[in-house]
């Protein structure tokens, strides 16, 4: 009986103990976490780093170095990572000059993606280079495609050459329509934007307005899961809007949410769908 | 040896395991640290981007702004230990360039 007690009484002070020595680390003395890794930052920090990661993309265009920083930051898809920032600065804020510079970055990341997975056809040869026997192209030329005398940034491994963006050429009008649609859940004006061939433009500014109220700014690309040349804007029924693509001096008037009805015979409100293009 | 004695020791052998638990085997992990607390290298880079923008805007406010978020004692202080570790560790001469034009700038104000 008295050697039971006795290490009931040992064990106690060992829990005693342990939890001390618990509390002691984890609230009163916690490990001091310092020279962290960017993913580990705050997500106003984050905010702060991809800015400032578009920031200087616009500055010094070299997309594998910026896509190197973003990848610091460990956003699952840093495209998207960057048009929802864009999205939520043109939505809180009003930061049109800010939320323009993360969408060019999101959009030239976009167009990076679908240039990379986009087959290249088979060079021919021309004169003075030759095929081998395996197939492959000889050329005399250097190809390594390395980007000489750069400072790698912290973690950066690609060396893909530097992805200038391009200034668009105007776009003109192909279609704008009304358009009832009783899937998209709510009155949409939808813009597409598309190349010469019909691929999806990101990046597009677009300008909305009622008339002479002040306009407000929206980009395509900022839904990629809709594709790269999308871009919408919640229209509220009733009003007549105006959209321009200033880069283009396009100016598309006379948009209203149309009043639709499904087969049932309910009434719904419907959107409006805006085709522009670059001419052939 | 007593009873109390006997306790003590264990209790100290439980603190001692404890403070191995939550200092080495699983200390607190945080989630949400500021720029302050970057490595040297990443501090580094963040003012290598603010030098690339100062360089092309010549915006010395902004670029103020965003070095004091690094919390050093100075923007100067920021962009001297950036100088220094970019020096270390061979930096290409472009990106030297940069961060000394950004130095000079920040030097001038003071």
């Amino acid at each position: 009986m008295e050697q039971n007690r006795g290490n009931w009484y040992l064990l106690t002070g060992l829990i005693l103990g342990l939890v001390m020595g618990i509390v002691y680390s984890w609230v009163i003395a916690p490990v001091k976490e310092v020279d962290t890794h960017p993913n580990l930052l705050r997500s106003d920090y984050k905010d702060i780093y991809r800015e400032l990661i578009s920031r200087a993309y616009q500055a010094n265009n070299n997309l594998p170095r910026a896509e190197a920083r973003l990848e610091l930051l460990g956003d699952e898809d840093p495209a998207l990572s960057l048009a929802a920032q864009a999205q939520r600065y043109l939505a809180e804020s009003g930061d049109n000059q800010t939320a323009k510079i993360l969408a060019n970055l999101s959009a030239a990341l976009q167009q990076a993606a679908i240039t990379a997975e986009t087959p290249l056809p088979a060079p021919s040869p021309s004169p003075g280079e030759n095929l081998s026997s395996s197939g492959t192209l000889e050329s005399s030329s250097d190809s390594s495609g390395t980007a000489a005398g750069r400072t790698p940034t912290p973690g950066e491994e690609s060396t893909e050459p530097t992805l200038t963006p391009t200034n668009s050429p105007p776009f003109i009008l192909q279609d704008s329509s009304a358009i009832c649609d009783p899937t998209l859940g709510e009155p949409l004006i939808q813009v597409i934007a598309t190349d010469g061939e019909g691929e999806g433009v990101p990046g597009v500014g677009l300008e909305i307005s009622l008339g002479a109220d002040p306009k407000e700014v929206f980009y395509t690309g900022l839904k990629p899961e809709l594709g790269l040349g999308y871009a919408d804007y919640l229209a509220e029924p009733g009003l007549t809007y105006q959209l321009e693509v200033p880069d283009s001096g396009l100016l598309i008037p006379d948009i209203e949410v149309p009043s639709c009805q499904t087969e049932e015979g309910d009434s719904y409100w419907g959107s409006w769908e805006i085709y522009i293009t670059h001419p052939n | 040896m007593s009873r109390w004695t006997l306790f003590l020791i264990v209790m100290l052998l439980g603190l001692g395991l404890g403070l191995v638990y939550g200092w080495v085997i699983n200390p607190v992990s945080y989630q949400d640290t500021t720029l302050h607390d970057l490595r040297i290298d990443y501090k580094t880079d963040y003012t290598l981007m603010v030098a690339e923008v100062y360089h092309q805007e010549n915006d010395l406010d902004w670029a103020l702004n965003r070095l004091t978020l690094l919390k050093d004692p100075s923007p100067l202080t920021s962009v001297e230990n950036a100088l220094k570790f970019a020096s270390q560790a061979e930096y290409t001469l472009p990106d030297m360039f940069l961060l000394r034009d950004l130095h000079n700038a920040i030097k001038e104000t003071n």
